[in-house]
């Protein structure tokens, strides 16, 4: 930008141009394409800039969408008599929207990179769901999946039975339809539900409440069935105590039960099960959901739209993971400290993990494709890198693919465009300029994934489908982006070649330096489609080969 | 049925309050771009909220599932509000004659994506800068301050103020297109 423009503008941003320059800048605005996106961009960061002064310093939270939305309600406020008959759904929507907001019960991540050095993720919950057995979760609660994080807040299970693990050390199965609401590490109330708390030492003081009673373990396990009607608890095995209610300060020792609420009852508490009968049945759904899956899978592999599939639980040999359609060319290697481990389906399956940067699977695919499906189930311990990397074509060159995780959670994918059209930049470690890629446009979701996620199964898809003009991307089988492909940067022409799972090969052509962007967690399947697979074929893919407690 | 339109109405207004808090910065930047004068800036902003309530109906009418559709939909409003504040009191000096407007939303409009990618590069320019920069640059951007109040409090003269705020804006654009041209690349 020529230093006269810089100065009217920033001097009409000021208001403080003289008349003559200002319609001398006018004159350029108009005419001068150039001119303009520099007005543009100088309002814009001037505009941030306002933003940033005008905001208190953060208190290590994300901003929350009801921080922005107090700056509106003074608006109509002050305009109240002009929408007067919308008035009394304004002041009630307002309020709703605002409780709507905080009735969100899931874990909160608060990223506290607010200034100073001190940059520490924060999560909020006092639990998670270690198993789930035909769980169904109560409309408009807490919907949980294994590995869960669960946050304060009540928690309703329809049906099934479910183990928390409180981070206190206490372990609870429920048994639905039950009722409960984690209050803290430290205790829960329970208004319906049959249970069985086991507590360690380390617990020792673990409380749950219910009617007007709470009971106290002072070790081990016992066991409590709680109705509209009544209460009952008993000790499998050490010592309770109980507070509040007609048995105030009573102990209770192993064998030993007491009716909290309602009609007396000597009955025992049976038929609940236990920590290793939940094991057992964990391990036999896992195989029975990992036969059912290898079962569709050798459908799905006959699929003639399937340009690879990589299935690390039935193809991989030693380094090599053969594809499964069968095209040795497309063999991919395991290389570096690329490290087998269990994968989606406990030990009957396997997975890879590329937690280290030289971790990758090299692979090259050649030919010429129509439209791009790709998809994969992938567990992602943290999002270490700027970008992680899920399938890359090397280098990036037209109509080669890009798929990846951005730091913030968020799934991109991108197709080059015309890689002839360079950009180039400054190289800060080879201090030179250097070139790179040209043309494209990378199409991202909301973010989907945080810290709170970490270690959870995912099923992404990311589909290029150039005669609908679109980009579809899906997690766990749902559509979370759509996005029209402009014109010019539409790609009919779609290729792969030499080509990473996992990490990036080759990136930049002129240097030795390569960004760091290796995948921080385990890739299990990978498929890449010549085709748009549809919405309800994902989702079959999804669930078809979801594991247990999904 | 009276209690169901009461609840449809409701929710209608829910969704319309949820657009608008998520996107009022990007709706009031257009606004921005389009009126040097901040003060007539927000009443066009006010305008333009207003507006968009009424007309929410023909939006959802008529919508995508692109959350971008509503900046642009309120943006095109916003347009017209611009250009009739023009019309009722375009007498102030700096004000752009209506041929500037009408060329700078129309390359606004297509810049929007990238309005959000630059703000989203300016935290991280800014802390790339000392201490007392970012409290230069910052403070003359605090509501209700200016270079020449600035100058006045901190003794300094404004004009010196002016050449030293230049550079920094100047470096933190450089920075931002960096930033931009890092995240294209990564793609």
């Amino acid at each position: 930008m020529d230093n006269q423009l810089r100065k009217w503008i920033y001097q009409t941003i000021d208001q403080t141009i003289e008349q003559g320059d200002f319609d001398a800048l006018q004159d350029r605005l108009e005419t001068d394409e150039e001119a303009r996106a520099e007005y543009l961009k100088a309002v814009n960061l001037s505009e941030s800039l306002h933003e940033i002064a005008s905001t208190p310093e953060p208190v290590g939270t994300t901003v929350t969408p009801a921080a922005s939305f107090m700056r509106w309600p003074g608006i109509f406020a002050a305009r109240s008599l002009m929408i007067a008959a919308s008035t009394l759904i304004l002041v009630s929507g307002i309020a709703y929207w605002i409780g709507h907001q905080q009735s969100n019960l899931t874990p909160i991540v608060a990223d506290s990179t607010a200034s100073g050095s001190e940059d520490e993720s924060l999560i909020a919950g006092h639990a998670t769901l270690r198993r789930a057995f035909d769980v169904r979760w109560g409309q408009g609660h807490q919907r949980a999946k294994v590995g869960d994080v669960l946050g304060h807040g009540p928690l309703r299970l329809e049906s099934g039975l479910a183990e928390i693990d409180f981070f206190c050390g206490a372990t609870l199965i429920v048994e639905g339809p039950a009722e409960l609401d984690i209050e803290s590490d430290w205790s829960v109330r329970v208004d319906q539900g049959r249970l069985r708390a086991t507590v360690p030492p380390a617990a020792r003081g673990f409380r749950i409440k219910t009617a007007d009673s709470e009971v106290i373990d002072l070790g081990t396990e016992f066991t409590m069935d709680v109705s509209e009607e009544q209460a009952r608890v008993e000790v499998v095995d050490g010592e309770i105590m109980l507070r509040g209610g007609d048995h105030d300060g009573l102990h209770l020792l192993t064998g030993e039960r007491r009716t909290l609420m309602g009609a007396p009852s000597s009955e025992s508490i049976e038929g609940l099960a236990t920590s290793s009968d939940l094991l057992k049945r964990d391990e036999a759904a896992t195989f029975e959901r990992f036969r059912s899956w290898r079962e569709t899978n050798q459908a799905k592999q006959n699929d003639e739209r399937l340009i690879a599939h990589y299935s690390l639980s039935t193809h991989l040999n030693g380094r090599t993971l053969s594809d499964a359609t069968s095209n040795p060319s497309q063999d991919g290697l395991l290389l570096g400290p690329a490290q087998v481990v269990e994968g989606r389906f406990g030990e009957h399956s396997q997975g890879v993990n590329f937690d280290r940067p030289g971790a990758r699977i090299r692979t090259r695919i050649d030919g010429q494709f129509e439209a791009f499906t790709f998809a994969c189930w992938v567990k992602i311990d943290d999002l270490q890198q700027r970008y992680n990397a899920l399938f890359m074509g090397d280098g990036y060159e037209n109509g080669e693919p890009h798929w990846q995780i951005r730091d913030d959670g968020r799934l991109m994918f991108s197709v080059m465009v015309d890689d002839s059209r360079e950009i180039e930049f400054y190289n800060k470690r080879d201090q030179r300029v250097v070139k790179d890629a040209g043309l494209h446009r990378v199409y991202m979701t909301e973010p989907f994934w945080d810290i709170s996620k970490s270690g959870q199964w995912f099923h992404l898809v990311s589909v290029y489908d150039p005669s609908a003009k679109q980009v579809r991307q899906y997690i766990n089988g749902q559509l979370v982006s759509e996005v029209e492909i402009e014109q010019e940067l539409l790609v009919k022409d779609l290729r792969i070649g030499p080509a990473e799972i996992g990490n990036w090969g080759q990136p930049f052509r002129e240097t030795p330096w390569f960004a760091v962007r290796n995948l921080d967690g385990t890739l299990d399947e990978l498929s890449i489609y010549n085709a748009a697979l549809t919405g309800n074929e994902i989702e079959t893919l999804y669930e078809s080969g979801k594991p247990v407690g999904y | 049925m009276k209690a169901n339109d009461g609840s449809d109405r409701e929710q209608h207004y829910n969704d319309f309050v949820a657009l608008l808090s998520r996107h009022d910065q990007a709706i009031r930047r257009f606004v921005r771009s389009l009126l040097p004068n901040r003060d007539a800036a927000d009443d066009v902003v006010q305008e333009t909220a207003l507006e968009c309530w009424r007309k929410f109906d023909s939006f959802t009418g008529t919508q995508t599932e692109d959350e971008n559709e509503f900046v642009r939909w309120a943006c095109v409003i916003a347009r017209y509000k611009a250009l009739s504040w023009l019309r009722d009191q375009g007498r102030d000096k700096l004000v752009f004659r209506e041929s500037v407007i009408e060329a700078l939303a129309t390359s606004a409009l297509s810049q929007l994506d990238q309005r959000e990618a630059e703000r989203r590069a300016v935290d991280g320019c800014l802390a790339k800068l000392s201490d007392a920069q970012r409290k230069l640059v910052l403070s003359v951007h605090s509501p209700g301050q200016s270079v020449a109040s600035i100058a006045k409090e901190t003794g300094q003269q404004a004009r010196r103020l002016y050449y030293q705020l230049d550079t920094l804006r100047t470096s933190l654009q450089r920075c931002i297109e960096k930033q931009l041209q890092k995240e294209l690349r990564h793609g």
